[in-house]
């Protein structure tokens, strides 16, 4: 096995080239688990870790730029929690401080998972993912880049390079159930956008579906309903029917951590209760916690 | 850009094996030196690191999950088995030898986890020390919740993290320059007794003090000790903060060889034949061992006194497979990976046969049978999977009855209870090789090495003599390493290669292969009359002991001698078929059989209260047991089914009881009576939420008596120093100190005073190891007798040379023999006579104890809980335990060993479950899925040790290890209870089974 330690993108590119089957490797905390159970063993690894173009965030105008190699502690810091504050709240429920100090949006992207906690975020914020290789770049959307259970549409040699998101957009809110809430992969999780300004809410599903599910329906419906000016909060009948149509455009299975009835019934009471919060301006921690935290 | 490499490796990147691995170099900065270093490519950091001799950072599952190889990364805190070494080139590594720079010298984070008991195993103390110095480093005022998510993704199975949390506030608060309170228990008032009638309530200053000190109500008749009964630090506390090398893996041994077993995919299955060709001619390979070239020799695993209870339903290598993980053979080779690459080359046809997982259908007709054998002695009914049948009942069936048709009301439920793995952070290893002389040492992670050395000698075809079990420090049993798990294939390996032979279980044979409680189907029936006095019990357990019978007679013995115990009650009867099905081996855990037990007869209480309308603890006070009163099951339980008579006056009966105690303690601390108020309950600003309070009371045992036996050897030095040898087990719970406490009070000396060596077979004198609650009660009794023949030797002397007539006048306090007169001499000035002066003798005492009573501890154990209704989930808010363990020796490991208790079997009540698929797979054999409560998710945990003069015990001391791991899943279930009114009856309560129990929804499919 060769290792690879390229300090930017194009000699991430050359190390490709030369070694066609390498697999790139970020924080590691993925990659390394699929090594030590040998269920991989890569002929070669391009570390990812010091290339300069992967690191850091910025601001575009109104985008946040994110580096690929970003980190949950990074997305916990106050500066980038005040502009994404959705992701932060994901970012909190990931594992344990080691975890968050090694792994990277990048590397959530990458390895595609159904329950990954950055990603109904990065659904429901509508963001662009940039990818890159030798033969130049592309932006996708989160639903054209993870296609299916860890599957996703990368070409060979192909590096996320960043992930663009409208910054400080709206209400944000993202709930996940679980055995208990973080470092156990989420029954159910969810994030919900709500635009004031575009007039929209966007609502994202994890874990209920292959990939992260748009629940389209449920979102045009209720943004058709709601009081866009007095923001007053949605009457029960139409917070009943917005949170049935979540449910309806879950596509949940059964697991020994619960069965897909109990999935579809959560990520329903997750959403729900994203949308309440969102106009009582409720921003407890995403998941619920013990006495610690309150 | 840097490329990491030497020399092009496979270039098809496939199994490089067998040429020469690529090595890679690698430059690193670990603590404050530069290194140059040469690796194998997939080489984690954690390996690396070891290699280097920084043992403090361990291996706990190779997947992030557990913490235990947490080290500082450029300052930052990550999982060293998740980072690939190479990606490391460049950066700074501090592990926690960085701190071990001056003897004698400890870091101030490092001293305030000496002083308030926060370690025990220690297995994760390097971890925890580097997580509370990243965290203050940052933030030098870090509040509760700041420091439990520093913590939390550092696994710790012992603490509770009570008095790491505390350790950590303490560090800070040092750091910060300001004054931190001595380490001293907080006296409580008791509320019960005589002149008690009212309620009190503790002093401000009490109810101030953090939790994490040891809170005690005293007992009148505990006399006043200078050495026992006091807040001692551990006497490895230390080595282990220090994150020394004193676990079984910690040693470099030249010329190791690495062990793997290859294990079973089928539930169930015959070996029809095995090919190990392929797997011999990889290079590397030494030695392969199976079925086909190893003896049959029968045993049975438990690390139970000889002659270990039947039957003796294992072999080494057998030629059927009982359950996926099931051992196929074994492979000693170069390097892990050779050895794993060898696992996969062994070519195995298997006949598969049809499994059974569930032990009520396992002894119904037509179940496939688990033993069919014929060479297995002692299986009760292995036509119908049982391996036991235990029973044991008060009165006749007759008389039953007929309590049962006088009671005014008769309750009867069934309660489910699954497996549970002890997930101790290091998992079962084994090193052994041969000395000098060629005999075989095992140092082994064990809580038996005595046991283990007698029951691996048949195996291996050698004499008791020809070997010697080490056990160092251990990181965690639990009872799961009260087994001969892996050591007899250590054995063969040896023998067979000559080469030192390494075998560690990964995290997940651990959840698989090791052992775990019990799984039981328990149905409970119980008379009442109209006030709520019990008139009749009946249990009938079916209690699923996996593939094998390993503890099967004894635990469930005990789960129902301790189960039927608790209360008065004039007729009962206790019947448990124990059941071999193809799931993992049950085996002892904490409780040993009693927390199942507990589930359903605690249960069961809250909806007798329930039913008659009555307050849960009064019932409870109403039907407790209290000094004098017999233990009336407990001797009658065996494999009959009559009715033992045995005269009144002859059954055993208890000395000591703290119960009444214990419920008004425990009732105050969690504030019962807001159970009462439906206001509480449901809180007007959270719609979702209902709040509920609930209680389990337990007794256990200490030791098991005529069986369980210890003994202690003891001997002066110069300087009026004593070493101290024991059999006994310390397993991270403390028995170390609290031995070496009872010996320095008998000769009147400070704790430092004694060095202690303990666990190693050619060394030590035989003790049967840590199980059964026994070792304060048995071993402490044999200390305290060694010392005791030790003192008569020092009085004796001490009469000569002070010139007294009477060597009984002589006190022994402050190192110094005292005359009546207040004449006095020195400890060491009397050594130094005694081993170089006159008449010269090297003073010892040696003794042995096993207990003739069982001294029961009682526990009664409170749960606050949330139930979130829409999800079902239930948050656990507080937890209390009031125990009565006698005299605590040391308030410090004994309140440490309850508030682990509390988490643990708060896993048990909520969250641990083996789950397998269809096939008969573990699906959650890892730290996620199977989940064990973390620093920021526990509760709140309190513990009250309440005193009690035990008689029978060394200083008035019991046991205290097991009994708190009995009472929370009831208590917890009762909260559920008095918060929504519905009884679930299942563990554990996972959310879904809440939820579906709250809103009548059935399990689909
Ligand atoms: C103990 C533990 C707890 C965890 N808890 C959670 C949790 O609560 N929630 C959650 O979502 N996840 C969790 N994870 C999973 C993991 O930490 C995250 O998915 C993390 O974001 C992975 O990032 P990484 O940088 O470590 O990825 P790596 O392991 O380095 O890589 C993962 C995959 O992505 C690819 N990759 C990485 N970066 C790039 C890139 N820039 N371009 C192309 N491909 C790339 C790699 O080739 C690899 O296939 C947990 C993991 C562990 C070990």
């Amino acid at each position: 096995m060769l290792v690879f330690l390229p300090v930017s993108l194009e000699e991430a590119f050359d190390a490709f080239e030369q070694c066609p089957d390498a697999h790139f490797l970020a924080g590691g905390t993925d990659f390394m688990v699929e090594v030590n159970f040998a269920l991989r063993r890569p002929p070669a690894v391009v570390c990812l870790r010091r290339v300069e173009e992967l690191q850091g965030w910025r601001v575009e105008g109104s985008e946040v730029v994110l580096g690929a190699g970003i980190t949950y502690t990074e997305l916990l810091a106050p500066r980038l929690g005040e502009l994404l504050p959705g992701l932060a709240q994901a970012s909190r429920t990931v594992g344990s401080p080691q975890i968050r100090n090694a792994g990277t949006v990048g590397g959530n992207l990458g390895t595609a998972s159904p329950a990954g906690d950055s990603l109904p975020v990065l659904a429901a914020l509508d963001a662009k993912i940039v990818v890159a290789s030798k033969h130049g770049r592309r932006s996708l959307e989160l639903a054209d880049l993870i296609v299916g259970p860890k599957r996703t549409t990368l070409a060979p040699g192909e590096v996320i390079v960043e992930v663009r998101v409208p910054a400080a957009l709206g209400s944000q809110q993202f709930l996940k159930v679980g055995t208990r809430n973080a470092m156990v992969i989420a029954v159910a999780n969810v994030a919900l956008v709500a635009d004031w300004a575009g007039r929209s809410v966007r609502c994202a599903l994890g874990s209920v579906g292959p990939v992260v599910i748009r629940a389209r329906e449920a979102e045009e419906f209720i943004s058709a309903r709601i009081d866009w000016e007095g923001r007053t909060p949605p009457s029960d009948g139409d917070l009943a029917e917005f949170t049935a149509l979540v449910r309806s455009a879950a596509r949940p299975i059964d697991d020994h951590r619960s069965t897909a009835d109990y999935r579809r019934h959560s990520v329903g009471v997750c959403a729900e209760r994203a949308l309440g919060r969102v106009f009582s301006g409720d921003n407890r921690e995403a998941s619920e916690r013990t006495s610690w935290a309150s | 850009m840097s490329e990491l490499t030497e020399d092009k490796g496979a270039p098809d990147g496939g199994p490089a094996l067998p040429q020469r691995p690529v090595m890679l170099e690698l430059d690193l900065t670990i603590n404050g030196d530069q290194y140059r270093l040469t690796c194998e490519p997939g080489d984690t950091l954690l390996t690396v690191l070891r290699r280097l001799g920084l043992f403090s950072v361990r291996f706990g599952s190779g997947t992030g999950e557990s913490g235990a190889a947490a080290v500082l990364f450029d300052g930052r805190l990550v999982s060293a088995d998740v980072m690939l070494a190479g990606q490391a080139s460049g950066h700074k590594v501090t592990t926690v030898e960085s701190l071990d720079v001056a003897t004698g010298e400890l870091d101030p984070i490092q001293q305030a986890f000496v002083d308030i008991g926060a370690l025990q195993s220690g297995y994760s103390a390097g971890a925890m020390v580097l997580a509370a110095r990243a965290l203050i480093e940052a933030n030098p005022d870090p509040s509760e919740a700041e420091i439990r998510d520093a913590l939390s993704g550092i696994l710790d199975r012992e603490t509770g993290y009570v008095k790491v949390v505390e350790a950590i506030r303490r560090a800070a608060a040092a750091r910060r320059g300001e004054k931190v309170p001595p380490v001293e228990p907080v006296v409580l008032e008791p509320l019960t007794g005589p002149g008690s009638t009212e309620r009190r309530v503790p002093s401000a200053e009490a109810l101030q003090a953090p939790l994490a000190m040891p809170h005690v109500v005293l007992s009148s008749d505990v006399a006043i000790t200078a050495v026992v009964g006091k807040p001692e630090p551990k006497v490895d506390a230390l080595r282990l903060a220090k994150g020394r090398p004193v676990f079984t893996d910690d040693i470099d041994l030249r010329h190791m060889l690495y062990a793997k077993v290859l294990r079973s995919p089928h539930a169930h299955a015959r070996i029809l034949a095995i090919d190990d060709s392929e797997a011999r001619a990889l290079p590397g390979v030494h030695a392969v061992i199976h079925y086909g070239n190893t003896p049959r020799v029968k045993y049975a695993t438990g690390g139970q006194t000889w002659p270990n209870p039947a039957p003796w339903d294992q072999v080494s290598f057998d030629n059927k497979v009982r359950f996926v993980g099931d051992r196929v053979a074994a492979v000693a080779a170069e390097t892990l990976g050779i050895a794993e690459e060898a696992c996969r080359r062994i070519k195995v046809t298997y006949e598969v046969l049809p499994g059974v997982f569930d032990e009520v259908e396992a002894i119904a007709p037509g179940a496939p049978l688990v033993h069919d054998e014929t060479d297995t002695e002692g299986i009760y009914d292995a036509a119908h999977n049982k391996s036991h049948h235990i029973e044991g009942q008060t009165v006749t069936d007759e008389a039953l009855e007929a309590a049962f048709a006088s009671a005014k009301h008769v309750f009867q439920q069934t309660f489910h209870v699954q497996q549970q793995q002890h997930a101790p952070l290091e998992p079962h290893i084994t090193i052994g090789w041969l000395d000098d002389d060629d005999r075989l040492v095992l140092r082994s992670s064990t809580q038996v090495p005595y046991h283990v050395r007698r029951m691996v000698a048949p195996l291996l075809g050698l004499p008791v003599r020809r070997i010697r079990v080490i056990k160092p420090r251990i990181g965690g049993g639990f009872g799961g390493k009260q087994e001969m798990l892996i050591e007899d294939i250590v054995g063969y390996l040896v023998l067979a290669t000559r080469r030192p032979i390494r075998l560690e279980l990964t995290r997940s044979e651990e959840f698989a292969c090791a052992r775990c409680r019990h799984a039981m189907t328990l149905t409970l029936r119980t008379g009442v009359d109209d006030d709520g006095h019990l008139v009749a019990q009946d249990m009938h357990v079916v209690s699923n002991t996996g593939a094998y019978g390993t503890h099967g007679s004894t635990v469930n013995t005990v789960g129902g001698m301790h189960g039927m115990s608790i209360y008065n009650c004039p007729a009962k009867r206790f019947r448990c078929d124990v059941v071999y099905t193809n799931r993992p081996v049950s085996g002892a855990f904490r409780g040993y059989g009693a927390p199942q037990n507990f589930f359903a007869v605690e249960s069961q209480m809250d909806d007798i209260a329930r039913a008659l309308g009555m307050d849960p603890y009064e019932l409870r006070r109403k039907n407790w047991v209290q000094v004098g009163d017999p233990l009336d099951i407990v001797p009658r339980l065996g494999e009959r089914g009559d009715v033992v008579e045995i005269p009144q006056e002859d059954l055993p009966r208890i000395m000591s009881c703290g119960l009444q105690e214990c419920g008004a303690q425990g009732t105050r601390a969690i504030g019962w009576e807001r159970r009462n108020d439906p206001s509480w309950r449901q809180p007007a600003d959270r719609p979702t939420i209902r709040r509920g309070i609930g209680m389990g009371s337990a007794i256990q045992g200490s030791g098991i008596p005529f069986v369980d036996m210890g003994a202690c050897s003891i001997k002066i030095n110069d300087d009026g120093s004593f070493n101290m040898l024991v059999g006994a087990t310390d397993v991270g719970g403390g028995s170390d100190t609290v031995l070496a406490q009872i010996v320095a009070e008998v000769l009147g000396v400070e704790l430092k005073d004694i060095i202690v060596t303990s666990s190693d077979t050619d060394i030590t004198p035989f003790d049967v190891g840590a199980y059964a609650s026994s070792t304060t009660y048995v071993s402490g009794g044999a200390a305290k007798k060694a010392a005791e023949a030790a003192r008569a030797r020092i009085v004796t002397r001490a009469a000569r040379l002070l010139d007294l007539d009477d060597p009984g006048s002589v006190e022994l306090h402050d190192r110094r023999a005292w005359g009546p007169d207040g004449r006095s001499i020195s400890l060491g000035d009397l050594a130094l006579n005694s081993l170089h002066t006159e008449d010269q003798e090297q003073i010892m005492g040696t003794a042995s104890h096993y207990g003739t009573a069982s001294a029961p501890p009682f526990a009664v154990q409170l749960a606050e809980v949330e139930v979130d209704v829409e999800t079902g989930q239930v948050t656990v808010k507080k937890l209390v335990t009031a125990i009565d363990c006698g005299v605590p020796i040391n308030p410090i490991t004994a309140s440490g060993q309850v508030e682990g208790a509390m988490l643990q079997s708060l896993g048990y009540a909520l969250t641990e479950d083996l789950v397998l698929d269809a096939s008969g797979k573990l699906v959650n054999d890892r730290f996620g899925p199977y989940w064990i409560f973390r620093a920021d998710d526990a509760p709140v945990c309190e513990a009250i040790l309440v005193q009690t003069m035990e008689p029978s015990g060394p200083f008035g001391a019991k046991a205290v290890g097991e009994v708190p791991m009995d009472g929370i899943a009831p208590a917890v279930r009762n909260a559920v209870l008095n918060a929504t009114g519905v009884k679930v009856n299942q563990l554990p309560l996972l959310p879904e089974r809440v939820w579906r129990a709250l809103n009548n929804v059935p399990t689909s499919g």
